[in-house]
């Protein structure tokens, strides 16, 4: 179970991010709904990024 | 049926002051964090300082190499620069998580804005520091080695957000065990008192659920450790990315 919550968490962590940023993003530039579209697919990379790296998979940025 | 979210209830002890109009009130919460650092405070100082340590002299120096150990491994020796901080992170979850588990108690951790603030506190020191260390070189954490120019952009743009992302995997990694250990806890427990009012076959029947509370007693006090170690390491690796970015 912690290494389910770990890395659920890990992936709604970067999609949440990406949601927020892109949200903010549209409201200061009134770019609605663009900004939230292409910052929310970014967010789901950066998730499977946070994922991948917290599985071990790819290399620790600061193990590089 | 007993309310497995009740023992999360937050109940106001007494008024402290007020800012603007919110209201700061002393809560169970407090309370208990309270305790924790009463707890720790006296294990410190109580330790004495023999060269030939008795038991609670053991207990402290064996916590000290440990957090020591962590940081040199995950930072560096520069790492230990942070040692306060990531000393007094480990020693607050792992006590108040411990504590937590005494039937009857509140765990502080099962709030997710006790252990955001935690997570901020740690962001926000990375951040500082890292400005404060390396200036501008800082945001070579953001720009990794050997990428292509064409699709630089985008991966810096991913990378920032998995940045920004750290602090919420942080928290909600810490408090999600937490709270998700103490309802399946309750729950089980509840199942014994519903079995045990069916009469003698329900009573035979309640033997089950109340072994597998015990057993999920034991699994989380090794959690409470567990997730006080995760959150320690994941702090030291962060504090790495502060003291060497871009390596």
């Amino acid at each position: 179970m912690a290494r389910g919550l770990r890395l659920s968490s890990e992936l709604i962590a970067g999609v949440l991010v990406g949601a927020v940023l892109g949200w903010g993003f549209d409201r200061l530039l009134s770019t609605s709904p663009f900004g939230f579209i292409v910052f929310f697919l970014l967010g789901f990379a950066a998730g499977v990024l946070n994922v991948v790296r917290s599985a071990g998979i790819a290399p620790d940025r600061s193990r590089r | 049926m007993i309310d497995p979210i009740e023992q999360f209830h937050l109940n106001k002890i007494f008024t402290i002051g007020h800012i603007g109009n919110q209201e700061i009130a002393f809560t169970t919460s407090s309370a208990y964090m309270l305790l924790a650092v009463v707890l720790i405070a006296a294990m410190m100082l109580g330790a004495g300082r023999a060269l030939v340590p008795g038991r609670f002299q053991s207990v402290v120096e064996l916590a000290y190499e440990f957090v020591a150990n962590t940081i040199r491994t995950s930072a560096g020796s520069h790492g230990m620069t942070f040692f306060p901080l990531v000393f007094s992170l480990f020693m607050f979850i792992f006590v108040s998580n411990i504590v937590g588990i005494i039937p009857y108690t509140f765990t502080v951790s099962s709030h997710i804005i006790v252990t955001f603030s935690l997570a901020l506190l740690v962001f926000l020191t990375v951040i500082i520091y890292g400005f404060y260390k390396n200036g501008l070189k800082f945001f070579k954490l953001f720009v990794p080695s050997g990428i292509p120019a064409v699709i630089l952009p985008l991966v810096v743009v991913i990378e920032i957000i998995s940045f920004f992302s750290r602090p919420i995997s942080h928290s909600v990694r810490l408090f999600a065990n937490m709270l998700a250990g103490h309802v399946t806890l309750k729950v089980f427990a509840s199942f014994v008192t519903m079995l045990g009012a069916l009469g003698f076959v329900g009573k035979v029947g309640a033997l089950l659920p109340l072994g597998l509370t015990v057993a999920l007693t034991g699994l989380e006090l090794m959690v409470a450790f567990l997730q006080a170690y995760v959150f320690t390491i994941l702090t030291c690796i962060y504090l790495n990315d502060a003291i060497h970015p871009g390596h």
